[in-house]
């Protein structure tokens, strides 16, 4: 039942990325999901986990774009494993050093992103000003929501 | 928690040397087959969840298309209900109107008009001998008045009024075995006495025996009739009977121009004003101006082929009129008698 669970989901977190991108994304703003909740696994489950999970669906996220296959799925994984390291210096479980930890995820996914594209496509890959700026703040909530809901779940 | 820490390592390490494989080769055939392969397993969630979507999205607009719907199935319903109301009663009021039409081209005999009335009863035990119709002393009908019927384009003799009520009558029909008119032969002006058989067909005696009769003879009323307008059709000759040697005249079997089991609607030559002449007008005085009315009233109904001679009538078969029919041998029509009126029977007259 836990697995079954589990699997709804992880398959649900996948349409959810995917239908927010296609239908509430305003000036390509909208929120990482998936690898929000990477960390938010990693905050509560550990980096193994997290790193296999989001490893998935980071390929999953790369099967939707036409560039740069295996990005998402490498930041998504290493998102999972320093996640994982920093839940070891602090407490992620609370909500504040979970959306910090986010935030600053957030920004640097986006850096992260830009310098495979230099690196692979010789070309920066900038995912543009408003994402940039937005999706931090979007992550954040969206990991609110994910630990709340973990949290239910739970209890 | 090392053995955890350790693990993620070589998790970590194995997933970024995975990544950097797949982000070293180019996007040549290997990686894209990979990709496809990745979009044929990750593909069937957003395709099925584009579709979902579009179904949950569009479920407002098709519950209103529904409603919608069903409010113009019911109205529309509604429309057809009525229109196949006002169908049957344009058809009804179409075949009132054809009849009425009809009525209104006929000419009455001098002092008689037109009343349409509808059959309502019949007995079963005496289908033959009479029907109830819904005329009566309110619309001016009295005994001994003629009713007729359209066959066609023709009018034939019916029967006459034996019984007056206030709101109906009875008519005996002319195949009640009471009943007879004088009648003639078409073909030659043969004057004879139709008598009924209660049976579908009539008989007509009194013919003289030298007569050479045509089969189907057309058989009109007689100028002789104190009932009915002369040259009303009543049928036609259907066989003639072997001659009796004990008797002086011939017979023939008559076939009636209409059967009185399709009879649904007479026209009776009412002598006298209606009770309630308001309540229902005749026919021919429907929506008429009153001197319009009276003049046709005095318009005859057929013009005069001949004179009438004299005593003869019709009689019940019960001997109760005083009158016989034309006897035997009684002195034939002329033989250059004109042509009956074309409003009873344009196709039937006699030659």
């Amino acid at each position: 039942m836990r697995l079954l669970r589990g699997t709804a989901l992880f398959l649900a977190a996948m349409f959810a990325q995917w239908w927010w991108n296609t239908h509430l994304s305003y000036w390509g703003a909208a929120p990482q999901i998936l690898f929000t909740l990477t960390i938010v696994v990693a905050a509560r489950r550990g980096p193994v986990a997290a790193m296999l999970v989001g490893y998935v669906w980071g390929l999953y996220a790369d099967s939707l774009r036409a560039d740069l296959f295996g990005a998402d799925a490498l930041l998504y994984a290493l998102a999972g494993y320093a996640a994982g390291m920093v839940r070891r210096q602090m407490d992620l479980r609370a909500v504040g050093p979970l959306v910090a930890t986010v935030f600053l995820f957030s920004l640097a996914y986006s850096l992260f992103l830009g310098v495979l594209g230099q690196i692979f496509l010789k070309s920066f890959v900038w995912v543009g000003t408003i994402p940039f700026l937005a999706s931090p703040f979007l992550n954040a909530g969206v990991a609110v929501a994910g630990a709340l809901a973990w949290d239910l779940g739970d209890s | 928690m090392q053995r955890e820490t350790r693990i993620a390592h070589y998790v970590v390490g194995v997933l970024t040397t995975l990544s950097l494989v797949l982000l070293s080769m180019p996007l040549s055939s290997p990686v894209r087959s990979f990709k496809t392969c990745a979009s044929y397993i990750f593909d069937p969630l957003a395709f099925e969840g584009e579709r979902g979507y579009q179904r949950l999205a569009q479920a407002p607009s098709r519950a209103r298309e529904l409603l919608s719907a069903d409010i113009e199935n019911r109205r529309l319903g509604e429309e057809l209900r009525r229109l196949s109301w006002l169908k049957s009663s344009v058809e009804s009021l179409s075949i009132e109107n054809e009849r009425l039409r009809r009525g209104l081209g006929l000419k009455t005999p001098p002092g008689r008009h037109p009343v349409w009335a509808h059959v309502m009863e019949r007995d079963p035990l005496h289908w033959y001998a009479s029907v109830a119709v819904d005329a009566g002393d309110d619309r001016g009908l009295s005994l001994n008045d003629p009713v007729l019927a359209l066959s066609g384009e023709s009018v034939v003799a019916v029967g006459r009024v034996v019984e007056v009520r206030e709101r109906s009558s009875t008519v005996m029909l002319l195949t009640d075995q009471r009943s007879a008119a004088a009648a003639y032969l078409s073909s030659g002006t043969l004057e004879g006495l139709v008598q009924g058989q209660d049976a579908p067909h009539l008989r007509m005696n009194y013919i003289n025996t030298e007569a050479r009769i045509v089969p189907d003879d057309a058989v009109y009323t007689s100028p002789t009739s104190a009932t009915f307008p002369p040259d009303v059709m009543i049928g036609r000759v259907a066989r003639v009977y072997p001659r009796d040697p004990f008797l002086a005249f011939q017979a023939v079997e008559v076939s009636p121009a209409l059967d009185s089991a399709a009879l649904q609607e007479v026209l009776i030559l009412r002598a006298r004003a209606p009770s309630s002449q308001a309540a229902y007008p005749s026919a021919a005085g429907a929506g008429r101006a009153p001197a319009a009315v009276a003049k046709e009233a005095a318009a005859p109904l057929v013009p005069r082929r001949r004179r009438a001679p004299a005593a003869a009538d019709e009689t019940d078969a019960s001997g109760a009129a005083a009158k016989t029919a034309v006897p035997a041998g009684t002195e034939a029509p002329d033989a250059d008698a004109p042509e009956p009126a074309p409003e009873f029977t344009p196709e039937e007259a006699p030659q």
